[in-house]
């Protein structure tokens, strides 16, 4: 009973990390229909920003969000020059499907050598800013520690604020409409390609605190040839796949899902079979239920 | 498809004479170019499986990696437990993968761009990871791979990297021969009809799911080939030899070869053989420091990649053909 409960705790921590991710893959395929192969790659770029404003002695609290602005301004310019002249060119045909595919793949391998010319063997390290030691509860060490109900109180807050700002707002207003029907809202006046950037700024974001709180909750070190951020981006993926790709509360249960079903996994089976339940878990999604777990119908077309 | 026919008898010949290149420059070359040759050769066979899916069938595999894993694991366990003859390891590799491929085409052939590619992605960083799990598969060290020196009617100056570039291009030449005449059979047509506007193949009766499923049964066990064809070359079958790296640039060599055309096959494999070697001694040049040739290589590749995508998207060939019709 009591491993029962770490072990959900841990899932839950790590699902929410994941759930931040599915967010920004979801922001991305709502606004431009493409998945962004390097997301995980400007996750990690942003994750350096923010290591290396640590190295300066500067508090946690202000490295995070410049990592998030930074992480906004990457995903922004690649939009900006990178996919939006892509597509221009490609038109709304569709018949090359894999260029923005291939076009986000070779944009991880720059970021990759970029980070690798800046940076080199050198580590970038994000620890903890609180005690990431467990509470004592009844003489045994739990899971919760005073970082992992910070990392959940972070994620639950930006979960908060992206609410408010797709529900309560005129940006929020432009950012549905334009993924709703992006001809409908170019008649009503909204300027959906500026309207396209802001959501991959605000997926940018997204994906820097995944990557940050990552970090902080894993070995608390990045380096340029990271595996983590690879799996960070499969595992939000499989997050974002689970919720429906379409929806927001989608992603956030898709990645609690999936944590929970991982930390159970590594627990009890097998540490080596988590990263391929992950393929299975998404194998068996798109075949039983293409439309993610809540069901959003029509949502996506496999 | 009125050109069939001479277009066979052209690239009868034009095999032949790849074939015949290919023995004079194992003669003349040192043991590191034929290292490399025999490298080129896999990747031909690994790149022209992706092109076969990709450019033919219009399904997208960014796992590619991981097929080729499984066929090295197949060709691998095959020696070691069943004692079978080289050749005949190779053959399993070839429909292991085979099997493996048609278990996934089932649920790939449902799936649309975007789904497939981040699919056989998570594909290419789960499977590594099981060789960890079961001893049979040797953990991180991973399990011996040996195709045993070359025979001695081949004289005793045969050295064991010609013997690779042997088998290696032999296996290619088959490969390619094997994919030529399957492009332009009824099978071919049938696929590009599904890529090119599946409603109105669907209309002609051709069923699209099964279509799907038989090109990626038979691209996958052509990457299985290539998989045991790139750990002969390696000696040793493990997880960091199918890295996610190996799958990105699987998809990088059949882009810069051109999706569309199977014969840009080339192309592809020499660049991604050559660049590596270009840039380092590019980097030895300016003398800078030992990171720079380490990076290189990936730098050039991805802007190759992204310039790729804006100037010849249908590839270089392409390019070129449209240039010459103007």
């Amino acid at each position: 009973m009591f491993q029962f409960i770490n072990t959900l705790l841990i899932g839950i921590t790590a699902g929410s990390i994941y759930s931040l991710m599915a967010i920004a893959i979801v922001l991305v395929w709502r606004s431009t229909r493409v998945i962004n192969f390097a997301q995980g790659g400007l996750a990690l770029a942003s994750s350096f920003v923010g290591a290396s404003i640590l190295a300066q002695q500067i508090s946690f609290w202000i490295a995070l969000p410049i990592a998030m602005i930074a992480g906004a301004l990457f995903s922004a310019l690649t939009e900006y020059f990178l996919l939006r002249p892509l597509l221009k060119r490609s038109g709304d045909k569709g018949e090359e499907i894999f260029l923005p595919i291939i076009a986000t793949l070779g944009l991880l391998g720059i970021i990759k050598t970029i980070l690798n010319f800046t940076y080199g063997d050198r580590i970038g390290s994000i620890p903890p800013p609180i005690s990431d030691k467990g509470f004592v509860v009844g003489g045994q060490v739990i899971a919760l520690s005073p970082m992992r109900i910070l990392i959940l109180g972070i994620v639950l807050f930006l979960m908060v604020l992206l609410t408010f700002l797709f529900q309560r707002t005129n940006l929020g207003l432009a950012l549905r409409a334009s993924s709703y029907s992006p001809e409908i809202s170019r008649l009503a006046g909204v300027r959906v390609d500026v309207i396209r950037t802001a959501g991959w700024a605000i997926s940018g974001a997204a994906g820097a605190a995944a990557g940050i709180l990552q970090t902080t909750n894993g070995s608390g070190a990045i380096s340029p040839e990271s595996f983590e951020f690879s799996l960070l981006l499969v595992f939000g993926f499989v997050a974002a796949v689970i919720g429906g790709i379409e929806s927001l509360i989608g992603a956030v249960l898709g990645g609690l899902t999936l944590g929970v079903i991982l930390a159970f996994i590594l627990m009890y089976i097998g540490g080596s079979l988590v990263f391929f339940s992950a393929f299975l878990i998404l194998i068996v999604i798109l075949i039983v239920r293409p439309h993610g777990i809540i069901g959003v119908k029509g949502g996506r077309r496999a | 498809m009125h050109k069939v026919k001479t277009l066979r008898f052209k690239t009868g010949i034009g095999f032949f004479l790849i074939g015949l290149c290919v023995f004079f420059l194992s003669n003349v070359v040192d043991e590191w170019r034929a290292f490399q040759g025999a490298t080129v050769a896999v990747y031909v066979v690994a790149i022209a499986s992706i092109i076969l899916l990709t450019g033919y069938s219009g399904q997208i595999s960014l796992g590619h990696g991981a097929l080729l894993g499984i066929g090295a694991y197949a060709a691998a366990l095959a020696q070691i437990y069943a004692h079978l003859p080289i050749w005949l390891c190779f053959v399993t590799a070839v429909l292991v993968t085979a099997i493996f491929g048609a278990l996934l085409g089932v649920a790939a052939a449902r799936l649309s761009g975007p789904y497939l590619a981040g699919t056989t992605l998570a594909l290419a960083v789960g499977l590594p990871s099981i060789a960890s799990q079961f001893s049979i598969l040797g953990g991180e060290q991973g399990i011996s791979f040996n195709v045993g020196w070359p025979p001695l009617s081949l004289g005793a100056d045969f050295t064991q990297y010609k013997w690779f570039f042997w088998i290696a291009t032999i296996a290619a030449l088959i490969m390619m021969w094997f994919l030529q005449n399957i492009l332009s059979s009824r099978y071919g047509r049938m696929w590009r009809a599904v890529k090119s506007n599946s409603v109105a193949a669907e209309l002609a009766g051709i069923g699209i799911g099964s279509s799907k499923v038989l090109a990626f049964t038979i691209s996958s066990g052509v990457a299985g080939l290539a998989g045991a064809l790139l750990a002969m070359t390696t000696n040793n079958v493990s997880p960091s030899v199918f890295p996610l790296a190996l799958s990105f640039s699987l998809a990088t060599g059949a882009v810069l070869s051109g999706v569309n055309t199977l014969g840009g096959v080339m192309i592809g494999s020499l660049a991604l053989v050559a660049i590596p070697e270009i840039a380092s001694s590019a980097s030895n040049l300016w003398s800078e420091s030992e990171n720079t040739a380490m990076i290189l290589p990936e730098l050039i590749v991805s802007a190759l990649l992204i310039l790729t995508v804006f100037l010849a998207p249908k590839g270089p060939i392409e390019k070129l053909r449209a240039r010459h019709r103007h």
